[in-house]
């Protein structure tokens, strides 16, 4: 019995028929899965090949290899264009900022929430009402934000002078942006951390404290680490997608004075793809969007690995 | 027991009874579409009846059903079975987008914007045969300006007839720039024509009357330029005072059709430079590229606001509409022949003539163009002509002892307060029909319209009444520049023409760094302004502003000849 065992061990990374047949099951029960994955992740992948092409609407409807193919040039147009380096310079500021902003607020307010846990009916209410704005449509929030920051709000008039927070030409307004977007996005964010929290073995507290631990020690100790795993992974995945920044609030907090500086690239693909039916140049940018995220996906990854061991992949 | 079982009955009876209904309705639709097919075969002779299918990019109803629909039904045998844009955005290109990649289309279709896209997707039919051969009605409708109706481009056929209003008198009081009634009242209805006048004005009320009656903080000029409107309030006013040029779009037209862009003129910076010292001395609202477009129809309906540049469309049906309820007539705006310089000439009341560019076309999977051409033939024939747009004799309009058209009292209050007016009667309810311009009359003077010069004169509101006494004129808009003082021009309005994808991305380029650009202008404070202007002229310059006006001007070239 024991010899099999080692035996399994050892013949578990080489695929062999019996290995195959003996988990026959557990294929079939994956083979649904993998079907969907080819037909809805994969199979559009065909679709990047317009990227390649001239795609305008006079030969939108024509099949695919009827279409001109014009090698690289969507991409080299859309490199040239005047707003190109300002965008990838914005969506990168914003992303970052987000990404470090997020990240830090949402972990506070999970451990803030979890020193609440003896007190639950409190902490169930605050927890509830902190993730709901994340249901509330942009267009929403978009103008509740204006109301409090634009010229004239209610910041303005707390303040008694206009404090341009949203009418400066400055990486100004990714800090406006990205303290709303944390405004929207923390409660439903920690939630993540909350249940990677609540896994965290409860004698390792009362040990602590036998010891003569504080309330910050324990944080310090034993709830940051015990969550650390959890944070690299959502880090690395928030890496990978920096290029992905949304472009709906972009657009709504945006005006003429601050575009420079609220331009993404999501945007910029809709106004220069869609806007100008140039469906070509907006699929180049989409396939340059995904290159670009997988490679910082797995920078990110290795640097993860050489850290620490927790690694995504 | 017997309680549930009597229920169940009565339910099943409910149930069989709607059953029956269902099938009612049913097979009467059934036997409509049945009659229709069958009618496509006949093409040539009569009016068997006959649904084409319509999709209409500027409604939101698809009611035929009314007594305008069934008189054309049975005066052309033809029945439309009308869609429009459902999409959250109520925007047509995406569903032209759609049509174009099923490759299937309505029989009529009224595309706004999006006809190029069908044009080249080969979607629309060249009707200049058809017309030729049944359009009698349709030739005598446009006149003069039907060679304007050929598509351009090195393509001479007709692809669509226009949406507007043909032989159109321009009745339009917008004026050049705004003005409240209350401040023309303290100047003893004195207007301003020049700029300096209007700047003069506006700071002595301005002195005078710090805040308003109800404490708000009174504000000189004010604009929406946080969004798409821009165009309207920041850049077309400049063309009106500054270049004294009718609206064409972000285009100048000079007297040898040479197109130039408008944002670079020596008179604009003249213009954005006046508006950059407004905006240093306080009498521009410092919110004005910022605030979004429903606060700024707030502050217009506060009463706040004591002069804009804006146009009627924008500012009539929200601040207007507030401002009359609040019983505060005297701050609504009166429209002013305002240009830079004296020798200028405000041109609101410029004939444009015939806008062509949006229209009704058949399309390449229309079931039978001869009678959708027929159909169109009908509209435009004055009896259909006056159907479609006064309705029924005797039950929406009269005739007076000379035979002329007029609309009884009732019926003019009832098109006012009843918001599914149109759509009850079928008047005016089927936007992108062919039609005669407001104002525009038949061989014996009887208006095709029920707008006419005598029914604008009827409405003046109190304010209006008082200003026209004070001048001593018939229309408000008898104190601008009379049309016949302007050359008629060979080309239709610029915006309007259905303009080549490549061209309108360059056009969309300088608009992208006109509007940051003349906002920094603006707000940059007049010290730094020339310096803020000759750097967004710089940038348009790199970024094809020489090509975009030589392609223009080729374009508009082509239009003229």
């Amino acid at each position: 019995m024991a010899k099999q065992n080692v035996k399994h061990a050892q013949n578990k990374k080489k695929l062999s028929p019996a290995l195959l047949w003996r988990q026959r099951y557990l294929l079939m029960m994956s083979l649904p899965f993998v079907i969907w994955l080819i037909i809805f992740k994969y199979i559009p992948l065909w679709g990047w090949t317009m990227a390649f092409q001239e795609v305008k609407p006079a030969t939108f409807a024509v099949p695919i290899w009827e279409r001109t193919f014009v090698g690289f040039e969507n991409f080299m147009n859309a490199f040239k264009d005047r707003l190109f380096a300002q965008t990838i310079i914005n969506t990168l500021g914003i992303s970052i900022l987000q990404i470090a902003v997020g990240t830090i607020v949402a972990i506070l307010f999970a451990v803030f929430l979890n020193e609440l846990a003896f007190f639950l009916g409190f902490k169930k209410l605050t927890q509830t009402i902190s993730y709901l704005p994340h249901f509330v449509s942009w267009v929403i929030i978009a103008s509740l934000a204006k109301n409090i920051f634009n010229d004239g709000g209610v910041l303005d008039t707390i303040f008694g002078r206009n404090l341009r927070l949203m009418s400066t030409n400055s990486p100004l307004i990714w800090v406006i942006i990205v303290i709303i977007d944390c405004w929207k996005e923390m409660g439903w964010n920690a939630i993540i951390y909350m249940s990677a929290m609540a896994g965290i073995d409860t004698g390792l507290y009362e040990a602590a404290e036998m010891d003569g631990a504080n309330r910050f020690r324990k944080m310090w100790h034993i709830t940051l680490p015990g969550i650390r795993s959890t944070i690299v992974v959502l880090l690395i995945m928030s890496i990978g997608g920096a290029l992905n920044v949304g472009m709906e609030r972009q657009m709504l907090l945006s005006n003429a004075t601050v575009q420079d500086h609220t331009m993404v690239l999501s945007w910029f693909s809709y106004l220069r793809g869609i806007g100008n039916s140039d469906y070509g140049l907006g699929t180049a940018l989409g396939v340059f969007q995904s290159v670009v995220g997988v490679t910082l996906l797995l920078i990110a990854n290795k640097i993860a690995g050489l850290i620490s061991d927790d690694k995504l992949v | 027991m017997k309680r549930r079982k009597l229920i169940a009955v009565l339910m099943a009876s409910v149930l069989s009874l709607g059953l029956l209904a269902g099938c009612g309705s049913g097979s009467d639709s059934g036997s409509d579409s049945d009659s229709g097919s069958g009618g496509s075969e006949s093409g040539e002779s009569s009016n068997e009846p006959i649904t084409l299918t319509y999709y209409n990019a500027d409604t939101n109803n698809d009611v035929w059903d009314n007594p305008v629909g069934r008189a054309i039904t049975e005066a052309t045998g033809v029945t439309l079975e009308i869609s429009y844009p459902v999409g959250s955005t109520g925007d047509a290109a995406q569903d032209v987008a759609l049509m174009i990649a099923e490759g299937k289309y309505p029989d009529l279709i009224y595309a706004k914007a999006s006809a190029t896209n069908l044009y080249e997707a080969g979607a629309l039919i060249d009707m200049t045969d058809l017309i030729e051969q049944y359009g009698p009605n349709i030739k005598k409708m446009y006149g003069d300006e039907f060679k304007k109706l050929k598509w351009g481009n090195g393509d001479d056929g007709i692809y669509q007839l226009s949406a507007y209003g043909v032989n159109a008198s321009t009745l339009n009081e917008s004026g050049t720039c705004q003005i409240q009634w209350a401040v023309l009242k303290e100047n003893d209805y004195k207007y301003p024509t020049t700029l300096a006048e209007y700047e003069k004005m506006i700071k002595d009320y301005l002195a005078a009357h710090p805040t308003t009656e109800n404490g708000l903080e009174t504000i000189g000029i004010s604009m929406s330029a946080s969004d798409w409107h821009w165009m309207i309030t920041l850049g077309n006013p400049a063309g009106f005072i500054a270049d004294a040029q009718p609206d064409n779009g972000q285009w100048i037209i000079d007297e040898n059709y040479q197109c130039h862009y408008k944002h670079q003129t020596e008179e604009e910076k003249e213009y954005f430079k006046w508006l950059s010292r407004m905006y240093d001395e306080g009498v521009l609202d410092p919110q004005f590229d910022t605030q979004t477009d429903e606060d700024y129809i707030a502050k217009l309906s506060n009463g706040q606001v004591l002069a804009i540049t804006d146009s009627l469309w924008h500012y009539a049906y929200g601040a207007h509409v507030a401002l009359k309820q609040a019983g505060m007539l005297d701050k609504t705006y009166a429209g002013l022949p305002v240009t830079l310089r004296e020798d200028q000439k405000a041109p609101t009341l410029q004939y444009q003539g015939l806008q062509v560019g949006w229209g009704i076309a058949i399309s390449s999977s229309c079931k039978d163009p001869v009678r959708a051409i027929k159909f169109l033939d009908y509209i435009c024939s004055d009896e259909g002509a006056v159907l479609y747009r006064w309705g029924i004799e005797g039950e929406n309009y009269e005739l007076d002892e000379n035979g002329i058209r007029y609309r009884p009292q009732e019926e003019i209050d009832k098109s006012k307060s009843d918001p599914d007016y149109s759509k009850k009667t079928g008047i005016g309810n089927y936007q992108g029909f062919p039609i005669w311009g407001d104002g525009a009359e038949d061989e014996n003077g009887n208006p095709y319209t029920p707008t006419t010069r005598a029914s604008i004169i009827e409405q003046y509101n109190e304010e209006q009444q008082a200003a026209c006494k004070a001048w001593g004129v018939e229309m408000v808009t008898d104190i601008f520049p009379q049309p016949d003082e302007f050359p008629s021009l060979p080309y239709s309005a610029l915006w309007a023409y259905q303009i080549p994808q490549e061209l309108s991305n360059a056009e969309a380029l300088l608009n992208e760094i006109a509007w940051p650009g003349l906002v920094k202008c603006v707000k940059g404070g007049e010290a730094n302004f020339d310096a803020n202007w000759d750097a967004m002229v710089a940038e348009m310059e790199a970024n094809g502003l020489r090509d975009t006006e030589k392609m223009m001007t080729e374009f508009l070239a082509d239009k003229i000849n």
